[in-house]
């Protein structure tokens, strides 16, 4: 019995002084750590598909998960390091230098991983538009019946103002069975004026709509409100020079109040305690240049 | 005859249990509830085909553990423990003595893949908190798993039949892992520089099995159900390549002197 007790207070014992010593190597190994996430990766797609036998499927949810993970990593750091300011267009900012590979690897594993591809396109433009061109491309021969990758590539090719090329991927997807008729639709426009606001409030709205994955679909819903943003300050902008050309003096507004009684039509909502109009996100828009503009509060959600 | 072979197939069922062959499954049980509590978190919206790679994937690899390892072993104990000659001795040929070992640890593989489907149709209804089409089309992929593991029990018993159990495992894993790298010995003899390279590399794609034409996996998990002319093909390969290595395993264990 005594001999028992003594093996369990050893076995207790030994674990505990274990599990420190491991913390505190984690702890020193840290730094290290933080430098060696952005190593290459060791293996290309082609021999992780030979290794992973017949576990491909998944060996490629493992380098999907991999790849969020190293998105949302940068993310969190990011908004450490600026208070939680993030946004689509801070992308560019956050050296994803890994993810195109993480993606190749993803897809070269599971040529059918479509999400993969529709992440990558939403992502990776913004980090290396010649990457997310080629990984596109290669789901799309992978997958030559899915309309959703034309829309993709066309939507990388829009934003990339290639409108002519743009127009040629919707054109090619539109004859794909299964494509809804907004793609077709989507080819003229991007043909006709593929640089308006409309034609990229469109974009997103289908991609918006056609996004599986919740990370993506956040940041074209925030492309979204920077829209809406802008056609705000169109219509504020109007009111204000209205409000200043009318004043006796030519002086800009110096509040909210009365400034849209001419235009009770506008789409804006307001403050109900200041008279503010609100931003996509809720948040009161802020007069500026002494009441001649406006812009988007500090606290605001919505990108610039 | 079918009756003595029954019976031989029933008592090795029976080891296999008290063996605790089938606590795999408790593994299994934990290892695919964490997976649909915990990997929709980290998946962004890709919870179910990972349940069913995780799970197909995990159901292939523990039967192939299993189909090795318990595989090596079934002559092999019977010689050790002198049981076998009891056996011997009775009006049992060696072949059915092979062959009612061989079905006895298919028994225990299918219970064991039969409750790891259940187990994956479970993850699934509970991560879609649902009906999920995939509960269904599982089922064909996992047939295909079940006669991957015919080959490999029936290349683990050819083994045993002549060698060492250590040595029968490694040389049964060994198949297991060229076995999926066909299609590249495929890939090999049309682009070998030399002819006698290229007939070797062919001859070894056709004797060799060909484990590509049952891994269906990665297509399960996107809900893409296998072509039936293809689910049919590699049936009727996995019956005949078995057919070939039960009779290799009977003709050598039939010559084998155990004075």
């Amino acid at each position: 019995m005594k001999m028992d007790l003594l093996l369990v207070v050893i076995l207790i014992v030994c674990l505990a002084g274990a599990a420190a010593v491991t913390h505190s190597l984690t702890q020193h190994q840290s730094d290290v750590a933080k430098t060696s996430i952005e190593e290459p990766l060791y293996l290309n797609g082609r021999t992780a598909r030979r290794m992973s036998l017949a576990f491909n499927g998944l060996a490629a949810d493992w380098y999907w998960m991999r790849s969020l993970q190293y998105v949302g990593r940068k993310v969190v750091k990011f908004e450490d390091e600026h208070s939680g300011q993030f946004d689509l267009n801070t992308l560019s900012t956050l050296d994803l230098r890994l993810l195109p590979s993480l993606l190749d690897v993803t897809t070269t594993l599971d040529p059918q991983f479509i999400p993969a591809y529709q992440y990558g396109a939403v992502i990776l433009p913004e980090i290396n538009t010649d990457a997310a061109i080629a990984l596109l491309n290669k789901g799309i021969a992978a997958n030559p019946s899915s309309w959703r990758l034309h829309q993709n590539l066309g939507y990388i090719y829009w934003q990339r103002k290639d409108y002519a090329r743009a127009s040629e991927v919707y054109a090619a997807g539109a004859k794909l069975p299964g494509a809804p008729a907004w793609v077709a639709a989507m080819a003229a426009r991007m043909k006709a004026d593929g640089g308006s606001r409309n034609a990229a409030r469109e974009m997103y709205q289908q991609l918006s709509e056609s996004s599986g994955d919740p990370s993506a679909k956040q940041m074209v819903e925030q492309q979204l409100a920077r829209l809406d943003w802008l056609d705000d300050r169109d219509v504020i902008r109007h009111a204000l020079l209205y409000y200043q050309s009318h004043s006796r003096d030519g002086h800009c507004a110096t509040s909210w109040r009365g400034l849209f009684d001419e235009f009770p039509d506008t789409r804006l909502r307001f403050d109900s305690s200041s008279g503010a109009p609100l931003d996509p996100s809720g948040i009161p828009y802020q007069l500026i240049n002494g009441g001649c503009d406006v812009d988007l509060n500090s606290s605001s959600k919505v990108p610039r | 005859m079918l009756g003595q072979t029954l019976a031989i197939a029933r008592n090795t069922f029976r080891e296999a249990v008290r063996d605790r062959v089938l606590y795999n499954l408790i593994l299994f049980a934990l290892l695919l509830i964490g997976s649909a509590i915990f990997i929709g978190e980290l998946s962004a919206g890709q919870e179910t085909k990972i349940v069913v790679d995780l799970g197909l994937s995990a159901m292939l690899l523990f039967g192939a553990f299993i189909a090795i390892f318990v595989g090596v072993g079934l002559v092999y104990k019977e010689i050790e423990r002198r049981t076998l000659y009891a056996i011997l001795s009775k009006p049992i040929g060696r072949g059915q003595f092979l062959l009612g070992k061989y079905v006895g640890l298919n028994l225990t593989l299918l219970v064991n893949v039969v409750v790891m489907g259940i187990g994956v149709m479970l993850a699934l209804l509970y991560t879609r908190s649902g009906w999920d089409p995939l509960v269904l089309k599982i089922w064909p992929a996992i047939l295909l798993i079940y006669f991957e593991l015919l080959i490999i029990t029936a290349v683990a018993l050819v083994f045993s039949s002549f060698s060492s159990p250590a040595l029968s495992a490694l040389l049964s894993f060994f198949v297991f892992i060229i076995g999926h790298f066909s299609t590249d010995l495929n890939g090999l003899s049309n682009s070998a520089g030399s002819a006698p390279a290229r007939w070797l590399f062919r001859a070894l794609y056709y004797l060799l099995p060909n484990f590509s034409n049952f891994s269906v996996i990665t297509a399960t998990g996107h809900g893409m159900n296998p072509d039936p002319r293809a689910v049919g093909g590699a049936l009727i390969y996995g019956v005949l390549y078995v057919a070939v290595l039960l009779s290799a395993a009977a003709l050598i264990f039939r010559r084998r002197n155990f004075k």
